[in-house]
């Protein structure tokens, strides 16, 4: 977000033209409240944004609420209790309240798909960034790499690596997601990197002698912000389902702990008797999925600079 | 592969088309000899990464009534206590060979045990493609062509659905709402078990069994792909030649199907080729959830199992044939755009 900002106030430093009336001035708008107001325009991708606020805070302060504390405690209440008034989500298999166990797992679920999406998107601008800036061998190397990771099937793999390397923490799941979600972000970056490069204001910087990392990440990377944020979004969404894909197969977060995708996996084998402790996780999942999925569309409209300001 | 500006050679001649077929020739001769060193990169990989899962298949095939001596003489017989380059070469020279290796579990050879498995992915796997593939031409098709219309909206919101829908949780909730409680197919497996059908009714009885993970591994990649081709749909229909079209009274349908699909869907191909690895791994955990009898479903209880020999195997056979497709959609690109240029 830091890079978005320079690169608008870059923008906003020009001197405003002595004819601007004053009714003009006053309803001029920063460049980041042009996009924040095409961003709310998009009614289906603010609903998105403001389930994604209230779920996180459901999940960082809902664990804090009386009754509702002990998410991994057996035999709170009779097990498959149905919904009540104090116990809305009911309780599981074991008695343990499903509300609580939903908020926790909505927690470690969140955190690995958001640390996970940090990581790989730094991973994926250095390396977009190298192989578009310096082309050449290096860019060479740098794709292959990253054609031949996107050919392995992702699943697969993951399996693999977390049989090896996971040990059921969260840290160890985050770094195995991270390690391959920057695929698309630098093939992103270096398609940016590549046209952006030959722009003027990059001769402008070289010419004044800006060393090539000051180029990469100070002149080029913010004018690359918009889709890289866009992809971020997205890249949430599609490490909230590995996580629970992982977790579900017994090869994430290791129980008791809960995760939606081990919820998910608890909650199978009870459909007949309550299906909510499938459809629970699940709707939670594909709600926050879809969330960032529609966030990530409306933000792709709003940063688009071919639209017409209006 | 280049787009190459038109060129004087673009409608082909004759002798230019010889031309066109040589340059092919090499440039697929060119991408099979990369795909080597990549194999062999690929499988040392995987042979570290395997070998380096903790527990190994000694220790899982442990036996409280053995003694120290009988679990050195397992190990030995697994092949275990040669050093990591030794093993390596062994098996790598025995694949060379033909020789897959036993399975550790079962006893029996590699080859027969994926020989079992493999139809069913296949057949899972290219149904699913080819109904997503259907899917894909007809939904993006409308939604361009009723464009900000009801159909579009429709087809977009159905779309974003597909998008965010985890493979397996769609899964289980049809397998649970069609299978448990309406009874409407069959929850898992490839065929009744305990009835002897007539041939007909036998592959009706499999057709069933197969509808359910088809239509969950091609929801996923149809909602994907259809949005892509609405988009791509869109800058076509926009251009000079669609109008020419319509200016000379080609029907509608005609004019989207036949002029309009062709151009649009070249750039989905490398969208769907990005994609085969996704739908391979796909299929793994479609598989798993309906006890699908495939590759997917054997490769993760051998994993469980620390089946090296078979693991391996499946993990190169999966990377050679998502190279094979990479390298049909390539020559599938230059079918369909002539301008594409081998380079």
């Amino acid at each position: 977000m830091d890079a978005s900002k320079q690169a608008h106030s870059s923008q906003e430093d020009f001197e405003i033209p002595a004819e601007l009336t004053p009714a003009l001035q006053a309803r001029r708008r920063s460049q980041k409240r042009i996009i924040f107001d095409r961003f709310m325009r998009n009614k289906v991708a603010t609903a998105g944004a403001l389930f994604l606020l209230f779920l996180i805070l459901c999940c960082l302060f809902g664990p804090l609420i009386p009754g509702h504390t002990t998410p991994d405690a057996v035999g709170v209440t009779a097990p498959f209790a149905g919904s009540s008034l104090a116990d809305p989500f009911g309780t599981d298999n074991l008695g343990r309240d499903t509300l609580a166990r939903a908020m926790v797992g909505g927690r470690i679920s969140l955190l690995v798909a958001l640390s996970s999406m940090l990581i790989s998107i730094v991973l994926g601008i250095i390396i977009g960034a190298f192989a578009g800036y310096y082309g050449g061998w290096l860019d060479n190397i740098l794709m292959r790499l990253t054609d031949t990771i996107l050919t392995i099937p992702l699943y697969l793999l993951l399996f693999v690596l977390s049989a090896t390397f996971a040990n059921g923490t969260p840290i160890s799941v985050i770094f195995l997601i991270a390690i391959f979600g920057w695929t698309k972000a630098a093939r992103l970056v270096r398609g940016e990197f590549l046209a952006l490069k030959e722009r003027e204001f990059v001769q402008a910087a070289a010419t004044i002698g800006a060393r090539d990392l000051r180029m990469m990440f100070y002149h080029i990377l913010p004018n690359a912000a918009g889709p890289i944020i866009v992809n971020a979004t997205l890249l949430i969404g599609s490490n909230i389902i590995l996580e629970s894909v992982l977790s579900f197969f017994g090869f994430g977060v290791s129980i008791p702990v809960a995760s939606w995708g081990s919820m998910i996996n608890q909650g199978r084998d009870y459909f007949d008797a309550a299906p909510r402790l499938l459809l629970i996780p699940g709707i939670l999942i594909f709600l926050t999925v879809l969330s960032c999925n529609l966030v990530g569309d409306g933000l792709r409209d709003a940063l688009d600079p071919q639209m017409t300001e209006r | 592969m280049k787009r190459r500006e038109e060129g004087p050679d673009r409608e082909g001649s004759g002798l230019l088309c010889m031309g066109r077929l040589v340059l092919m020739r090499q440039y697929l001769l060119r991408r099979l000899l990369q795909a080597i060193p990549l194999l062999i990169l690929t499988s040392i990989l995987m042979f570290l990464l395997i070998h380096a899962i903790p527990g190994g298949p000694d220790a899982i095939y442990d036996n409280p009534n053995l003694d120290a001596a009988g679990r050195a003489a397992l190990r030995a017989s697994f092949g275990l206590n040669d050093p990591l380059p030794i093993q390596y070469f062994k098996w790598a020279s025995n694949m060379l060979h033909g020789n897959f290796g036993n399975s550790l579990y079962t006893g029996q050879p590699v080859s027969s045990v994926l020989a079992q498995r493999f139809p069913a992915t296949v057949e899972l796997f290219l149904s699913a493609f080819i109904l997503s593939l259907l899917l894909t031409a007809i939904l993006g098709t409308l939604s361009a062509a009723y464009q900000g219309k009801a159909v579009d909206y429709t087809i977009t919101t159905l779309a974003y659905f597909g998008i965010s829908m985890p493979i397996f949780l769609l899964g289980l909730v049809m397998q649970n709402v069609f299978a448990s409680s309406l009874n409407w197919l069959p929850p898992s497996g490839t065929a009744t078990l305990g009835y002897t059908f007539s041939p007909f009714n036998a592959l009706l009885d499999h057709l069933m069994h197969l509808l359910m993970p088809m239509v969950v591994l091609a929801v996923t990649f149809t909602a994907g792909w259809s949005r892509y081709l609405r988009t791509s749909m869109i800058d076509v229909i926009r251009q000079d030649y669609m109008r020419t079209g319509r200016a000379k009274g080609v029907p509608p349908a005609r004019l989207l199907l036949r002029h309009a699909l062709r151009n649009a869907v070249i750039p989905l191909i490398t969208i769907v080729a990005i994609d085969f690895g996704a739908i391979a791994g796909g299929a793994a955990i479609t598989e798993s959830v309906f006890a699908w009898p495939g590759m997917g479903q054997l490769f993760i209880d051998s994993l469980n199992r620390r089946d090296y020999p078979v693991l391996l195997t499946a993990l190169l056979l999966s990377a050679i044939f998502v190279i094979i497709f990479n390298l049909l959609a390539d020559v599938l690109y230059s079918v369909m755009d002539p301008r594409i240029r081998y380079s």
